[in-house]
């Protein structure tokens, strides 16, 4: 609704400059853009509802079209790389506050600063330039090699190796930037964990430093970890949405940078609202979980 | 504040947090960064002083019209119309500063006063504070920003530092809240309330002097999230036309094509945002554990 308001004429884009005012007037009317705009309110909230958002200015295709072929290939690469941050987040983090102090301590934590504060578009372009362009091991941009889609002979695993291989770059670029702070977090989780009084009694039982370490005080310090996920979402959509615009990756971020740049009024909307639900389902999907792993909390 | 005896303890609780501050490594790290940062900035003012080739937006050399890798004319180069990249980087580092610590400053205010109403009155206030808190804390500030310049054509920088402000207060405020909530509880709140004094004299005199520390720690933070978001709108075309930042340089760069010929324009710019954004994070942590080691948390979020 709001991007009714916005300047950028959508019918101009589409317009041949040689047709006549009547077929412009047809186009219009086709598009319901002669009607009043509470009207066109209306449709939307009917549209909304019936999951129809429309045709995108730019495709000439129905949004939800576009939105179901780009959403796998974010849905891949995000997961992928936010499972494995998350993971190698823990595991860091969990060493560097067990040997606090030391000298790994403070080169894992300046290296999870660097990682966090880290300009991501910037960063996806080294990697394009020294490991895609300079040493050659990855692919530029994209998702697939066309000639290996078109040769009918190629199976299905040299089709997953192919996508594998485009997906390395982007997905080490989103691993780095989310793992920064993850580890961040891990490590001031734990530090406060080991102060805690069950350490000091699993001390005294005479268990392992390996046991205490992984069982007692780092399955309680990773609790918070999960919760950020949540929370640290809308930073990682972010960073999502710029490695997918370096990278060219056909996913919902990259859409949603194409769709604002060009105008597309009715794909960008799609694509931010899904955005919008995401975070908010994530969000409410780690509460849930939360009171499930913690039996403390209970709502 | 104005009594010899309080200015002296002042004074060597500065003094002390100082030598705190020494011994942290990462302090002096980022201390150091700025400082460089800041000189930078300084002397972005006076190059288009030299010759007006070395103005960052407007000034061409007259023999160059391309891209050229670095000379002593030219300390880093120059860019696809024969800008020079230094007076460039050296501009950029002007505009961070001015974006980071003002759009800072207006979401800590913000976040401030919010969050010691939400904690001071509570009930419903505190409710639809907080909620409305939560809401935009899980909104992806890129995009929204993204959406608006889709709105209303190209951003002027100043709105883009008041849309940041405003998209960044959540942080702040749920901080605040939490320590305007235990400093309730103490007794020379309740002094003051027994002399008759407003909330808003509660909220103003006794309860912010006590939060403001805190306040100004988040600042850092703030800093290094507001540079970072503008730096990637302008990175994505949407940024001010009319300002040169390090995000619009790495623009020209890949917009261009440049950025496998020219390493000498697309290191510069990437490795200042890192590391200015990183300079305000040391800095911030290393306050962290001056003020208050207990405080380490929610550095996270964002």
């Amino acid at each position: 609704m709001l991007f009714r308001l916005a300047p950028g004429d959508p019918v101009a884009r589409m317009v041949d400059p040689m047709w006549t005012p009547e077929e412009v007037e047809y186009v219009m009317s086709q598009l319901g853009l002669d009607q009043p705009i509470w009207t066109q309110y209306l449709f939307y909230l009917k549209n909304f509802f019936s999951g129809n958002f429309g045709v995108s200015f730019h495709y000439g295709e129905p949004v939800h079209e576009i939105i179901w072929k780009r959403l796998p290939n974010t849905i891949l690469l995000f997961t992928t790389s936010t499972i494995l941050a998350a993971l190698a987040g823990v595991f860091f983090g969990k060493i560097a506050a067990w040997r606090k102090g030391s000298k790994s301590d403070t080169w894992m934590t300046i290296s999870a600063l660097v990682c966090h504060t880290l300009f991501v578009p910037w960063f996806a372009l080294m990697l394009v330039w020294i490991l895609g362009y300079k040493v050659g091991w990855f692919p530029l941009n994209g998702i697939i090699s066309p000639e290996i889609w078109v040769d009918e002979s190629s199976g299905f695993l040299v089709k997953a190796l192919d996508v594998l291989h485009h997906m390395l770059l982007p997905l080490m670029t989103l691993f780095v930037v989310q793992m920064g702070s993850y580890l961040l977090l891990m490590r001031s989780s734990m530090l406060g964990t080991l102060k805690e009084d069950y350490i000091v009694t699993a001390r005294a039982k005479g268990l392992s430093e390996k046991v205490i370490r992984n069982h007692h005080a780092a399955r309680n310090a990773a609790l918070p970890v999960i919760t950020s996920i949540g929370l640290s979402l809308a930073f990682s959509i972010n960073g999502g949405a710029l490695t997918e615009t370096v990278f060219t990756w056909p996913g919902i971020g990259k859409e949603l940078v194409f769709a604002v740049s060009n105008n597309d009024y009715p794909l960008a909307q799609a694509c931010f609202l899904l955005i919008a639900a995401v975070v908010l389902t994530a969000n409410l999907i780690v509460d849930v979980l939360y009171a499930y792993l913690d039996p403390r909390i209970r709502y | 504040m104005d009594t010899p005896s309080e200015r002296i303890y002042l004074f060597n609780r500065l003094a002390k947090g100082w030598a705190v501050f020494r011994e942290n490594l990462m302090g002096k790290i980022g201390l150091t960064l700025m400082i460089i940062f800041a000189l930078m900035a300084l002397a972005s003012f006076f190059t288009p002083f030299l010759n007006p080739m070395y103005d960052p937006m407007t000034g061409v050399d007259p023999e160059i019209s391309h891209a050229t890798g670095p000379s002593l004319r030219h300390w880093l180069g120059t860019d696809f119309i024969g800008r020079d990249i230094f007076t460039q980087l050296l501009e950029g580092a002007k505009i961070a500063f001015m974006v980071g610590l003002s759009a800072a400053f207006i979401s800590i205010v913000l976040g401030t006063i919010v969050g010691m109403f939400s904690g001071y009155m509570g009930g419903v206030v505190d409710t639809l504070l907080m909620r409305l808190a939560d809401m935009i804390m899980v909104m992806p500030s890129l995009l929204i920003l993204l959406l608006l310049s889709a709105l209303f054509g190209q951003l002027n920088i100043w709105l883009i530092v008041l849309l940041i402000a405003l998209l960044r207060w959540p942080g702040v405020s749920r901080v605040i809240r939490a320590q305007t909530l235990t400093l309730k509880q103490r007794p020379f709140i309740e002094a003051a309330k027994v002399a008759g004094a407003s909330h808003l004299r509660v909220i103003f005199r006794h309860i912010m002097p006590n939060v403001l520390p805190l306040s100004f720690l988040y600042m850092t933070f703030r800093v290094t999230s507001a540079i970072l978001v503008e730096a990637a709108l302008a990175f994505l075309g949407f940024g001010d036309p009319s300002q040169v930042s390090w995000g619009m340089m790495l623009q020209w760069v890949w917009k261009t094509g440049h950025m496998f010929q020219a390493p000498y324009w697309l290191l510069p710019p990437g490795i200042c945002i890192s590391l200015l954004t990183l300079s305000f994070y040391m800095l911030g942590r290393a306050m962290d554990e001056v003020l208050d080691p207990r405080l380490r948390k929610e550095e996270h979020s964002d």
